[in-house]
């Protein structure tokens, strides 16, 4: 008589059929919660709006101007002074020929600040912008 | 001794099949209701830097100037004309269409002006109303002569280019003026 080992009727096994579900949701979560690489904005400043707007393909072109609701004016990471704004802008434009400056003044200011930036700006051959704005609806 | 043979129950069990399904809706989902934020905004050209010692003035004809003042009280001057801001592209519509068939040197010109102290939205609003008024006309002008929208030209077609050409976007950002008490 032969004695039949007992073994378990089931087979043990990681189930991986959901291994895939989970990674997905690895993604879905890293999706929601990435911004895509910006710039942190150190001045408080709100938009005007505009019905009549372009949208900028090119965002490789862009550089980026803040003036903020103090008047203080942000360029790439730090806050500038005006007078510096020519020499940063400058060394942009040779870098990157037709660069667009993309002024995001807050709506509050006075014409006196973007009137002495845009001056900057053509001293420094800056000479494509665009007035930042929401569009009106 | 008659053995009761037990009913063997199925081992429980959750479906997942349709679990990657689900996931992949999820995905699809964020991937089209995502907007990766887009710049907007009004485009200018600034003019070239000269020297106030270089600077030469040209005469331009009364016939193709539409000078905007704003002040910093908030009012608006149009060719010496008090005008309400969401007017102003009314106005300057037909003076546009008029001009379209001309020759490039008699195309009309918009000048703005402003003060220092004027408030930096007005500006805005102002300059919105006469791109607004450019656009209007070469959109119309896109329906009549090629019956269709200038969205749906080809960016380096020939059509675009015309109609950059007879409805060129001439808008001359004046320097405020200095001196303000």
């Amino acid at each position: 008589m032969t004695f039949k080992k007992k073994r378990a009727s089931s087979t043990a096994g990681i189930p991986t059929s959901s291994l895939a579900d989970i990674v997905f949701m690895l993604l879905l979560f890293f999706m929601v919660t990435t911004t895509l690489r910006e710039v942190d904005v150190l001045v408080k400043f709100k938009l005007p709006e505009a019905k009549a707007i372009e949208k900028i393909e090119n965002k490789r072109l862009v550089s980026y101007v803040w003036v903020g609701t103090d008047g203080r004016i942000q360029v790439n990471d730090s806050l500038t002074k005006l007078e510096e704004i020519q020499k940063i802008m400058y060394a942009k434009r040779t870098a990157l020929p037709n660069i667009i400056i993309s002024l995001r003044i807050d709506k509050g200011s006075d014409m006196g600040i973007v009137t002495d930036i845009q001056q900057e700006l053509r001293k420094a051959s800056c000479l494509r912008i665009n007035y930042s704005a929401m569009i009106k609806i | 001794m008659v053995h009761i043979k037990k009913k063997k129950r199925p081992d429980p069990e959750i479906p997942t099949s349709s679990m990657a399904d689900i996931s992949f809706l999820l995905l699809l989902f964020f991937l089209v209701s995502t907007v990766i934020d887009v710049d907007t905004g009004i485009g200018m050209t600034l003019p070239e830097f000269i020297p106030a010692d270089q600077q030469t003035t040209v005469p331009i004809s009364k016939e193709r100037l539409a000078a905007l003042l704003i002040n910093e009280n908030g009012d608006v001057l149009l060719n010496n004309e008090v005008i309400a801001i969401p007017q102003i592209s009314k106005t300057l519509k037909p003076r546009i269409e008029s001009k379209i068939e001309l020759p490039a040197n008699k195309k009309l010109v918009v000048s703005v002006k402003t003060d220092r102290k004027t408030n930096y939205n007005l500006y805005i609003q102002a300059l919105d109303q006469v791109k607004l008024a450019y656009f209007e006309v070469r959109e119309e002008y896109a329906q009549r002569r090629y019956g269709k929208r200038t969205i749906d030209f080809n960016e380096k077609s020939e059509e675009i280019k015309d109609i950059r050409e007879k409805i060129p976007i001439t808008i001359s950002i004046a320097e405020p003026e200095k001196i303000k008490s």
